[in-house]
């Protein structure tokens, strides 16, 4: 009992010992923060990369594609096991591309990922209607041009029409009828949506307090040239597309590269009529994937198609992403390691200061192992008051980070969180109950296990030497 | 107030801890309660040895308040702790109650200091972080596990209050060391000692930091406690002048017991 009473009374009385607290409350405080940011991001960045390539990819192994979707959408709906667990599928044409436009007059050029799709069925395998910017289109995915970029659309391009600012000449009415003139009808351009980031700058200097504004450079209604290659002889086709809506998950790789069009439209230019180079999968639970992958690599086993789960396809990033978060643990953890060397560094001091204590301590009959035990006792309790109080501090700090996060911004005038990397509106948090439970059993440990050198010194103290100790 | 210190194990027949006693089948009148025989110690510092005890041999009868004098370095204090089992010696042998301690293992070492014996230093050695109350609560507290506290804790702070009340300070039982006189902090030490009704009581200067007024309150007491209860007192002073209260008189001398005087009328 005396060992917990004097634990309890070493911790109110040595202001020390809040040196020991603070260090561990920051480490743990750290930890939860980082990990809880980072699992946020990592979160955020695989229900993305999940959304965009859905649960499974049949992907063609070069951009000539694969004949004949429908057919092969056919054959894996024949299965009973593919068709009982495939929620939908979507076809599509992807390739690189070369984009156009002009902005004030001065012409922009791009590189970009045009992909073609049937913009309802790539709606049901989602991550796709989601990250379209108009409400109506959320709701139904097309290519087709609202009225006002209709509007626009032909204000831009008021001289395809029938000139009217011309006096009609006067004929004369006994000269026969001049020839009609071939049927004109002005070119509709096809619509496209285009990502985000491509058809919009960002300018920091615009906003307030650290705040970067978007400056749109294309209008619904506007007009893009896209060039692209067609054919066996990879030929340089072109086309005029109006921009319908803009795409933005959120993702800059995303936003900054795709460009969708009416998968027709794209087979038609590239001369690859019934072609397409994935057909995307949605499944009804994805942990039934391996099953599914399995069956469908049997089904389409002399198919020119490769097989993959959306895990598969981004593994290197999503191995990447779990490396980086492990080095970044054992790092963050060095933190705490320091905090134990400041326990270890004090707790001898203490020891130091209490020889006296312990020499009496022994003469009343306290055994070695008791006050070892007071010391390690000690240092569990600095290490749980600590923990307790990190495990806050973390908490805290994680729900208002974007709070701090702006108003470090508005201190420094200095941007923490660029939104142009990620396009995520708020710094995206994820904690995990574990994880903060593992943090704090690391930290009380390391508590413990600093504290233990300094308990043995203290049990090994010889009590005449320790009562003598001035 | 006749429970506050044990009638000594040797003539109650009381085991020593972790012992069993055979009984007594010799008709002894007085068997001493602690026997010293040719106790050497020398301290050593690498190759040097500095002897201190150079053989000792010292009795002590149940009931006996014995004080050991000597000049600075004449290894009187380190008796002491050889005694209360702080340190070890290099020869010799200590009995206590007629069994012999010097040579236990350390966890019995260590009960036998919480349990048989009560200590008396001269800087008091009161823990600072604790009040008087605790302080004198704690060889009881390290006596007891966690539960056995938890069960006996009622008894143990009333009978701590008492001890504090029987040393005049009842009124002061909440207070620190720090806010306490030296006579009143010796005093302190002093309930300590005898909260757990010890079979000796060791006391190394007890009055060495104290003024005569304080020093001769801290003597009366250690007298009634002796006369009125018989605990048995082994007390080490410089000051000849204490001394007088006590039965017998050993001086020491060069790390050997020089001359013995008996105060029969003390």
């Amino acid at each position: 009992m005396y060992k917990v009473l004097l634990c309890l009374r070493y911790l109110q009385t040595r202001w020390l010992a809040m040196i020991c607290i603070v260090s561990v409350m920051l480490g743990v405080a750290t930890l939860i923060v980082v990990n809880s940011v980072m699992n946020g991001f990592s979160t955020k960045l695989r229900d993305r990369l999940h959304g965009l390539l859905s649960d499974i990819v049949i992907e063609a192994y070069d951009y000539d594609g694969f004949l004949d979707p429908k057919a092969k959408m056919a054959r894996i709906m024949a299965d009973p096991y593919l068709a009982k667990n495939i929620e939908s599928m979507a076809p599509t044409l992807e390739i690189f591309a070369m984009l156009q436009y002009a902005y004030h007059d001065v012409p922009f050029t791009r590189s970009i990922r045009l992909i073609g799709i049937d913009p309802k069925s790539r709606a049901e395998v989602g991550g796709f209607s989601e990250f379209l910017t108009q409400p109506d289109r959320k709701a139904k995915p097309s290519f087709d041009l609202s009225p006002d970029a209709k509007a626009r659309q032909a204000k831009n391009h008021v001289m395809d029409r029938k000139p009217t600012y011309f006096q009609e000449l006067p004929t004369d009415p006994s000269a026969p009828p001049p020839p009609e003139p071939p049927p004109s009808k002005p070119h509709e351009p096809h619509g496209l949506i285009i990502g985000h980031a491509i058809a919009h700058f960002r300018d920091r200097t615009a906003g307030s307090e650290g705040q970067v504004k978007d400056i749109r450079a294309l209008e619904p209604g506007d007009d893009v040239i896209i060039t692209t290659v067609s054919g066996q002889k990879l030929s340089p086709v072109v086309d005029r597309f109006a921009v319908a809506d803009y795409f933005r998950s959120e993702m800059s790789e995303y936003d900054s590269m795709y460009v969708f069009v009416p998968i027709d439209h794209l087979q038609k230019l590239r001369t690859m009529e019934d072609r397409v180079t994935s057909i995307l999968v949605r499944l009804k639970n994805f942990d039934e994937a391996p099953g599914v992958v399995a069956r469908l690599k049997t089904v389409l086993k002399n198919e020119p198609v490769e097989v993959q789960t959306w895990e598969q396809k981004q593994g290197a990033l999503l191995a990447a992403i779990r490396v980086e978060k492990g080095i970044l643990n054992i790092l963050l953890f060095m933190i705490i390691g320091v905090a134990g060397f400041g326990i270890l560094a004090i707790f001898t001091m203490i020891v130091a200061e209490k020889t006296r204590d312990i020499g009496i301590l022994k003469a009343l009959g306290a055994s070695r192992f008791g006050v070892m035990q007071i010391f390690l006792g000690y240092g569990l309790l600095l290490g749980l008051v600590g923990c307790l109080l990190g495990t806050a501090m973390g908490l805290a700090i994680t729900h208002n980070i974007n709070e701090i996060e702006s108003f470090i911004g508005g201190l420094t005038g200095q941007e923490l969180f660029p939104r142009d990397i990620y396009y995520f509106d708020k710094i995206p948090t994820d904690v995990h109950p574990m994880g903060v439970l593992f943090v704090n059993i690391g930290a009380v440990l390391i508590a413990v296990a600093f504290s233990l050198l300094p308990a043995f010194r203290a049990a090994s103290l010889n009590p005449v030497r320790a009562l003598r100790y001035e | 107030m006749n429970d506050l210190v044990d009638v000594p194990a040797a003539t109650t027949g009381q085991p020593l801890v972790g012992e069993s006693v055979q009984p007594d089948t010799t008709s002894v009148p007085i068997k001493p309660v602690l026997r010293v025989n040719g106790l050497k110690k020398a301290y050593r510092k690498h190759t040097l040895s500095v002897p201190v005890l150079h053989g000792v041999n010292l009795n002590v009868d149940p009931g006996e308040f014995v004080s050991i004098v000597g000049q600075s370095g004449s290894g009187k204090s380190t008796l002491l702790h050889l005694i209360g089992l702080l340190d070890a010696n290099d020869s010799g042998s200590i009995e206590f109650e007629g069994r012999r301690i010097d040579n236990l293992p350390t966890s019995q070492r260590d009960k036998i200091r919480n349990e048989a014996f009560g200590f008396v230093f001269q800087f008091y050695h009161l823990l600072p972080e604790l009040t008087a109350l605790e302080n004198v609560l704690l060889p009881l507290m390290i006596g007891k596990g966690p539960f056995g506290w938890l069960v006996s804790r009622g008894r143990a702070v009333t009978r701590a209050q008492e001890l504090l009340e029987r040393v005049g300070l009842g009124h002061r039982i909440d207070h620190k060391p720090r806010e306490l006189s030296g006579g009143e902090m010796q005093r302190t030490a002093l309930a300590r000692a005898l909260i757990t009704k010890p079979r000796l009581l060791l006391a190394d200067e007890p009055t060495g930091n104290l003024d005569d007024e304080s020093g001769a309150d801290v003597i009366r007491l250690l007298r009634t406690l002796n006369r009125e209860e018989g605990l048995t007192i082994l007390m080490v002073t410089h000051n000849l002048e204490i001394t007088k209260d006590t039965d017998r008189l050993v001086r020491l001398s060069k790390g050997l017991v020089v001359d013995e005087e008996l105060h029969p009328a003390a």
